[in-house]
């Protein structure tokens, strides 16, 4: 579980994590796909460029402002899928964001990934609210990533997860 | 403290310091890391001390957000949250993320080497 304190409204934190028009800096970059934001409908991660996609799921719960959940499976890995649980609070001086992973297996490249991707989303979607922007050493980061994003193994082309 | 009231990052971060200043307190961290989810019941049997005791170490734990909590079924179940320590890390480091902004053309070039020879593998 990871949770962090944002100063802004919920609506502005709510917004920024159910966005599909443009890349989510919180989300590592990628662009969240799907054809309703629903329960039921399939979700998947891509890059900018529509080429690679990180993480497939299904909308499991969608609550706005308050609660969005879904399964989530990376595209690199043959692991099962988890469940991630956003949830947003309203409080004096700002909103509560708490991510909750479950069904997560242990040892898995899934869930190693997942423990050091929670508190990367956490501060980034911090930055991102209050100052508009990740922080230096994040932003450096995503370069890094947009640079090998062509060496992503095949299996991770997003032709081979359409979300219809 | 009256002042502490108009700066609420401060008394978060005093409230997480303090709570990290207690060896119990860290072993209790070291237990969740290592098994998220323990009960509470789970977590006093690792001590010697009352379970009082310990409910008033987690207090401080939970005060700090070091720990939180899930209520799963008549269960409360506990976390630990990495997320303030990384705060503390990223509040004197970040300045070190510069060693990126010197070797980023040394590894952009690195990595077009790479994709040339992926490309000659395959031609």
């Amino acid at each position: 579980m990871f949770r962090i304190r944002i100063n802004g409204t919920i609506d502005a934190v709510w917004n920024e994590i159910t966005r599909t028009d443009a890349v989510i800096p919180a989300f590592f970059n990628t662009r969240m796909h799907c054809n309703a934001l629903a329960p039921g409908s399939k979700i998947a991660m891509r890059t900018a460029d529509g080429k690679y996609t990180g993480v497939v799921g299904e909308i499991l719960e969608i609550d706005p402002p308050r609660r969005f959940v879904h399964t989530f499976k990376f595209t690199n890995y043959d692991d099962p899928p988890c469940v991630v649980a956003f949830d947003l609070e309203q409080v004096d001086g700002g909103v509560v964001f708490t991510l909750t992973i479950s069904d997560l297996p242990e040892g898995t490249k899934t869930a190693r990934q997942m423990l050091q991707g929670g508190v990367m989303i956490s501060k980034t979607l911090k930055a991102c609210i209050e100052t508009g922007r990740p922080t230096f050493g994040t932003r450096m980061l995503f370069q890094l990533f947009k640079m090998m994003a062509p060496l992503s193994p095949k299996k991770c082309r997003s032709e081979h997860w359409p979300i219809d | 403290m009256a002042h502490d009231q108009l700066n609420p990052d401060k008394a978060r971060c005093d409230a997480v310091f303090s709570a990290l200043a207690n060896p119990i307190r860290r072993r209790v961290l070291d237990l969740l890391v290592t098994s998220p989810g323990m009960t509470v019941k789970a977590v006093a049997s690792h001590f010697d001390i009352s379970r009082i005791a310990v409910m008033k170490h987690l207090a401080k734990l939970e005060a700090a957000e070091l720990v939180l909590s899930e209520k799963q079924g008549r269960e409360r179940r506990l976390f630990f949250n990495p997320v303030p320590i990384q705060q503390i890390y990223d509040r004197w480091t970040d300045q070190y993320a510069s060693f990126w902004a010197g070797h980023m053309t040394d590894i952009q070039s690195r990595v077009e080497s790479a994709q040339t020879s992926k490309e000659h593998k395959r031609a």
